[in-house]
């Protein structure tokens, strides 16, 4: 009986050694709940701690970092255009006793947070036209501007489309857009001992009948560009062919007029050279080259009729 | 991350009181080692030092088990004391508290994970609406783009990864999806497919992880790149149409080039040619006039010493000349009257050339 006693003794210890401690691990935190009410401050120092046996009951919540997931709502935006918006955000328990209070347990929380930040991210958004949850700068209004300088200056091809009357500068951006929201739900959310971290933009899309209209007048651009570029190629190859032309004529003319020189100067020192020489005596230079001139010309083999007043035949007739 | 389960305090005690219980139904068994060596059976219970022996044994045997642990080298070990954390050990063997007092947990510090967004490269079978919703984004013109890209990261911080965010990869691809969605979102559509696949990826690496550092997550973006950003695929016909187009013109200015590149030099090499043309005719008609004024010259004196004789003798000279070579010579007295008819007509025909040819003009080369 001794034995059993000592048994019973040293597991009794145990239990209430047990019932007497609790563990909070790293990522936790806890409450003491007496009688069903809360007591004392939360504890969120891991460890061992100590609480009255059998009349004090734990409760413990997460410390970390959570994970929130909304689901895909569809919003009109300032400028009417339907999208889905797809919001995630991050929160933790903050404030133990009060999260125990109003929501109980983490399941709950997330059913709490849905309808308050899909809200938060329905009134802001609407409240903005589309780019303004697009964009975050207006950094491609500069790209924009660049690219056309681009274009003109080196005529390359790029892939530019028209920009879209609607891609005005925005003024608050994605960012800020989502900063509104989750300072709007977070308002809320204290209520209920949570700390909202952050609220982002998943995605952005458009609904489906958007999307179509948008791939359709994608495809009108893609088909303009495509215009452009063939009609440019022609204009260049004519640009090209021109050039062609202008160079050939040029070479030849200037071909043509160098040639025309140098036989006007050789012609012109030629006469120059006959005229000093042949003015010695311009009788007897005619008459030779008269001569010389009916040797070269009067072909061989030739028929030839020759009257008898011919000054040759002149001693034919005269006889003598 | 390889979370060991240990069992808390709380178990361990409930553990003891089952096999305290389990040992009391054991002993009737006949399968008990201790049931042959033992000493009592008598209703009245087990010999208590034997039961405090096996339960000593017991907890010496789990308390020994439960003080060692090992790490491996592509580990890092989170050591909780209490729950709360007490240390970080490399990789080897390592003794700790038993009994749950100390728990380990062991991180992959080492290994690179990997998201995939808009595609899974594993047998993972997803809908094509789905990665579609991964991929598919709105760039700053508002216009569509398919975006498929990778996030490689490392765990940097153990601890932090533990105990600062409730699934941690799951964030990555939150903030990941949200920041490559913000990136796109200030780019053209244009660029977006082109030039700028690059940055984007700098950027939303950055961003991204600035953001996770921002919750203190405790991991590291490796490596962030772009698979494949495509145009949606309805458009893809148009963007490619864009392509042909292009191709086409390269053909045209090529062709043109070409055309060009034949012309050009060879009318080069012509205009050259026609310069040495007029340059040989030039040197050849210098030439000439020069011999033809010297040849004058010379015999322009000889002429002199004896004009009238050297004048006469020079004509018939070449008269003789000319009509030796003459195949047939007729001689007319223009007191004839009515001769011509007697020339058949091609004679008449042959005459004419010679006719024609021989109309001299001696003056041209003097003037």
């Amino acid at each position: 009986m001794k034995n059993i006693l000592s048994i019973f003794l040293a597991v009794f210890a145990l239990v209430l050694l047990n019932a007497a401690t609790f563990t909070v691990q790293e990522h936790q935190q806890a409450i003491i709940i007496q009688f069903g009410k809360i007591k004392g401050e939360a504890v969120t120092k891991a460890g061992l701690h100590f609480k009255i046996p059998f009349i004090q009951n734990v409760k413990y919540f997460e410390k970390r970092i959570l994970q929130w997931e909304g689901d895909k709502g569809e919003v009109p935006t300032f400028d009417k255009k339907f999208i889905w918006v797809d919001t995630t955000a991050r929160w933790r328990i903050a404030d133990a006793l009060l999260f125990y209070k109003t929501v109980k347990d983490i399941e709950t929380a997330l059913a709490r947070m849905g309808p308050i930040i899909d809200g938060a991210t329905k009134d802001t958004v609407s409240g903005f036209n589309l780019t303004e949850s697009v964009r975050n700068t207006n950094k491609i209004l500069d790209d924009y501007a660049e690219h056309q300088k681009e274009e003109k200056s080196s005529k390359l091809d790029s892939d530019l489309g028209e920009l879209d009357s609607d891609i005005e500068k925005i003024t608050h951006g994605r960012e800020k857009l989502s900063e509104m929201i989750s300072e709007r739900a977070r308002v809320e959310l204290v209520k209920l001992g949570i700390d909202l971290m952050d609220v982002m933009f998943r995605s952005i899309a458009y609904q489906e009948s958007v999307e179509k209209k948008v791939f359709q007048s994608m495809i009108e651009e893609r088909n303009q560009i495509a215009t452009k570029i063939r009609s440019s190629g022609q204009g260049e190859k004519a640009n090209i062919l021109g050039q062609l032309d202008l160079a050939l004529k040029k070479i030849e003319s200037e071909a043509y007029k160098k040639s025309q020189i140098i036989r006007g100067q050789a012609e012109a020192e030629a006469m120059q050279i006959y005229a000093k020489e042949l003015k010695e005596d311009p009788h007897f230079f005619e008459f030779v080259k008269t001569l010389e001139t009916y040797k070269n010309t009067i072909a061989k083999r030739g028929q030839f009729v020759l009257s008898t007043d011919n000054a040759f035949l002149g001693l034919l007739k005269k006889g003598g | 991350m390889n979370q060991r389960a240990n069992k808390s305090f709380e178990q361990i005690i409930e553990d003891l009181n089952r096999m305290f219980a389990n040992f009391g139904r054991n002993k009737r068994g006949p399968q008990s080692p201790y049931n042959g060596g033992g000493g009592g059976n008598a209703p009245s219970g087990p010999n208590p030092f034997l039961q405090w022996i096996i339960i000593s044994m017991f907890l010496i045997a789990y308390g020994a088990l439960s003080s060692f642990y090992q790490v491996e080298t592509t580990q890092k070990g989170v050591i909780t004391r209490f729950g709360a954390f007490y240390d970080i050990a490399d990789e080897g063997l390592h003794l700790k508290l038993p009994f749950g007092i100390d728990q380990v947990y062991k991180v992959e510090v080492t290994r690179i994970h990997e998201e995939q967004f808009g595609f899974r490269k594993d047998g993972r079978k997803l809908s094509a609406p789905q990665l579609a919703k991964e991929s598919l984004m709105l760039t700053g013109d508002l216009k569509l783009a398919v975006v498929e890209w990778i996030v490689q990261y490392r765990i940097h911080d153990a601890k932090k990864f533990l105990f600062n965010a409730v699934g941690v990869s799951n964030n990555i691809r939150d903030i990941s999806i949200s920041v490559m969605r913000r990136v796109v979102g200030d780019k053209l559509v244009s660029d977006v497919l082109t030039v700028d696949r690059v940055s984007i990826a700098e950027a939303a690496r950055r961003l991204t992880q600035e953001t996770l550092d921002k919750f203190d997550m405790g991991v590291t973006i490796t490596n962030l790149n772009l698979q494949n950003v495509n145009p949606p695929e309805s458009v893809r016909a148009a963007f490619n149409e864009v392509n042909v187009a292009r191709q086409e013109k390269d053909q045209l200015v090529n062709q043109a080039k070409g055309a060009y590149n034949q012309v050009i030099p060879e009318a080069g090499g012509r205009a050259l040619k026609m310069v040495a043309e007029a340059e040989a005719y030039s040197i050849n008609l210098v030439n000439k006039a020069k011999g033809d004024a010297e040849k004058f010259k010379t015999i322009l004196e000889a002429y002199r010493k004896a004009p009238e004789i050297t004048r006469r003798r020079l004509y018939l000279d070449t008269m003789e000349e000319i009509f030796s070579q003459v195949d047939h010579l007729t001689v007319v007295d223009p007191e004839i009257k009515g001769l011509m008819p007697i020339y058949s007509k091609n004679v008449a025909q042959a005459l004419a050339e010679p006719v024609k040819a021989a109309e001299p003009k001696p003056t041209q080369a003097a003037q």
